[in-house]
């Protein structure tokens, strides 16, 4: 039955990203008001599928890399409806559809059945670890909506085309503004992330962690975002290169999650 | 004989460059008079004066094409201390139904710089009502005028002309909501006080953006201008001071070198911490370095990149102006037919074929009924029912005719129209 609900939530972000799409191009009402439904509904669907997955387990479903992938969808989806609340942008949930549309087809595609927690991940660390890792994933995956959208506007605006079928896209202010929110919100929820995997670890065991390569990939994003919410600071950082080392920054976790998981590196790798 | 003429002479963003342009244009105040001299050429019996920061016309009718064509752009010349030689190049000339037309197409903003925008509307409407209320126009600029306003009216609610349409204003306001998201914590900067940098300048505040700055070489000009818009004049020298508080920066003023160059932009980005800056380049020729736009961060449209903006979706666009020049067109000729009416010539050939026709009738209908009594009948019938028609004919005919010599009077001819039912007015004034 989860699958079917996975599948059902897929598809209502697929649906989600055409509405979006046809939000940019025309001004209408409707993709305005559909999007969010379509997304809540999407949410509702894929909240239920972890749950019912969650119960049967009898722990968090967030240790399989499909299950990770899959959180991933939900939370991105969730953190964008809240922004979304305050103000409509229809534009990046015409990012953060697809998005979400392409990790739920991706947890759709590497689906297994459910297995008996290993004894490692057997902690009341996991859901809280596991949970401020990924709101920091999908808190950057927003920023880096917010950057690529930036670019697109900013071409646009430089070459002087004021139409076309990206004409209603938000204005380059309000987009570095949802780039520096998340930046900083990122930042302290992959702190937190880093220092509940550290704590955890160091319970587990001891000091033999500190090698392991998705630290190493968290620390190298922390890195990128420090240097960028530091220029932003202090030297006045912002637009098109802030939009940019965000693109990088996010390219990393990317990176992370595609090595780390498919490869079975280190400590994250074998326990997914 | 002399005809009934209407002459439409002016030039545009067209024919002539800002600079003609702003030396041709009435100042406020300065109409009534002008106007005033326009009617008092010789052969002009009506006339009235369009003037805005995109064209200057005039429009007279008078007696005699070659006359009031002649007068007109000395005229102009004379009323702003040029020389005729000034100005030529610039003119252009239509006469009679191509100046009607003309007029109904400026009036639907079909001959904008940007087609569709929906100013010229307003500032035709008040220097309309300007020209009536010192009695420059009459009876014909009035029905003209009228029905260019409603003309004006069915392109914009038949055709998609006005939906598409944006002033250069509007498109400046929409780059700008393109890159900043709130407008009223933002400042503009007018560079030269020229009438289209006061116009999108309005168009800002109107907008919301928060404060303005007003620079121009001449510093009474930016003080009066800044009093106007409630903003703030800056002397000449002091633009590189004041250009890192300005979000927004509007130039009309060129000159021999570039006015805001890559190094001052560059400056001025520094100082105010990279925050994006609009220029929106007005100007003809361009007074900002197109070398501007490729700094990060700025961003920079020129005249040409905002109709550019503004006149996209051209197929569309296109097919709307085919519509409404169609409506151009139907209008330009019922105003014809009205206008030609108005001459007494076919006036009274109308009139005398109308009672000849009744008169020729009633005799036929009348010998018929006597059948062939007297051969003499016929003969005399003819004679007596002439001499009645012709008696009856020579007061009204010759009030025509007396009327020809000083044609103003077109109340005689639309009366024996309406009296005698010649029936030539299909539509009848409806304003």
């Amino acid at each position: 039955m989860e699958l079917g609900l996975l599948r059902l939530a897929t598809l209502l972000y697929l649906a989600a990203t055409l509405v979006a799409l046809v939000g940019i191009a025309v001004r209408q009402e409707l993709p305005r008001r559909l999007l969010p439904r379509l997304l809540l509904g999407g949410l509702g669907v894929h909240a239920a599928a972890i749950i019912v997955r969650s119960v049967a387990g009898g722990h968090i479903a967030v240790t399989t890399f499909a299950e990770a992938l899959s959180f991933l969808a939900a939370v991105l989806v969730a953190i964008f409806l809240a922004v979304q609340a305050r103000r409509p942008l229809v534009a990046l949930g015409a990012v953060v559809s697809p998005l979400a549309f392409g990790l739920g087809l991706a947890a759709y595609a590497a689906y297994s059945g459910a297995r008996p927690l290993p004894p490692v991940l057997d902690s009341a660390w996991l859901p809280v670890h596991v949970v401020l890792a990924t709101l920091g994933d999908a808190v950057f995956a927003l920023a880096f909506s917010a950057s690529l959208l930036y670019l697109v506007q900013e071409r646009r605006l430089k070459a002087h085309r004021g139409r076309g079928l990206l004409r209603h896209l938000p204005s380059l202010e309000t987009l570095d503004r949802v780039n520096y929110t998340c930046l900083v919100w990122g930042l302290i929820l992959l702190t937190l992330g880093i220092v509940s995997g550290i704590i955890w670890a160091h319970e587990v065991w001891g000091r033999s962690w500190s090698t392991d390569p998705k630290l190493v990939f968290s620390l190298l994003t922390w890195a990128v975002y420090v240097v960028l919410l530091q220029g932003r600071m202090t030297a006045g950082w912002r637009g098109r290169w802030a939009a940019t080392l965000t693109i990088a920054g996010f390219a990393v976790i990317v990176l992370s999650l595609v090595s780390v998981n498919m490869l079975a590196l280190g400590n994250h790798g074998k326990a997914f | 004989m002399e005809h009934r003429t209407i002459v439409l002479v002016g030039l545009n963003h067209r024919t002539a460059p800002v600079e003609v342009r702003e030396r041709v244009a009435f100042a406020n105040g300065r109409l009534e008079p002008a106007l005033r001299d326009l009617v008092a050429l010789p052969g002009v019996l009506e006339g009235a004066i369009v003037s805005t920061c995109n064209r200057v016309e005039v429009i007279a009718c008078g007696v005699d094409v070659g006359t009031v064509g002649g007068a007109l752009p000395a005229f102009l010349a004379r009323e702003h201390g040029l020389g005729e030689p000034a100005l030529a190049g610039h003119l252009y000339t239509h006469a009679d139904r191509a100046a009607v037309r003309h007029l109904f197409r400026v009036a639907a903003s079909l001959d904008s710089m940007v087609v569709g925008e929906p100013q010229i509307l307003g500032q035709l409407k008040e220097q309309y009502a300007l020209a009536a209320s010192v009695g420059a126009s009459g009876r014909v600029l009035h029905r003209c005028f009228h029905k260019s306003f409603s003309v004006a009216k069915r392109v914009r609610n038949e055709t998609g002309i006005a939906e598409k349409a944006v002033s250069v204003g509007s498109a400046a306001v929409e780059m700008a909501r393109g890159i900043f998201d709130r407008l009223e914590d933002k400042t503009a900067m007018l560079v030269g006080a020229g009438a289209m940098g006061e116009l999108t300048a309005r168009q800002l505040l109107a907008q919301g953006v928060g404060s303005v700055l007003v620079v121009n070489r001449t510093y009474e000009r930016a003080m009066d201008v800044a009093r106007e818009l409630g903003g703030m004049p800056v002397p000449f020298e002091r633009l590189a001071r004041y250009l890192p508080l300005a979000d927004l920066v509007i130039g009309t003023a060129s000159g021999d070198e570039f006015l805001v160059t890559p190094a001052l932009v560059d400056e001025a980005m520094r100082e105010r911490r990279r925050r994006p800056m609009l220029f929106v380049d007005l100007a003809v020729p361009r007074g900002f370095d197109p070398g501007v736009n490729a700094i990060d961060d700025v961003y920079l449209f020129d005249i040409d990149d905002l109709e550019g903006v503004v006149a996209d979706n051209k197929g569309a666009r296109a097919r709307e102006a085919v519509k409404a020049e169609t409506i151009v067109d139907a209008e330009v000729d019922a105003f014809w037919r009205w206008f030609t009416s108005l001459d007494v010539v076919p006036t009274i050939v109308a009139l005398r074929d109308k009672v000849e026709g009744i008169r020729r009738r009633e005799v036929e209908r009348g010998l018929t009924a006597l059948g062939a009594a007297d051969p003499r009948l016929p003969e005399v019938l003819e004679r007596v029912t002439s001499a009645i028609v012709n008696k009856i004919l020579h007061g009204p005919l010759t009030a025509l005719r007396r009327h020809e010599a000083h044609a103003g009077e077109a109340f005689y001819v639309e009366a024996a129209r309406r009296l005698f039912g010649l029936g030539a007015d299909p539509d009848d004034e409806e304003e």
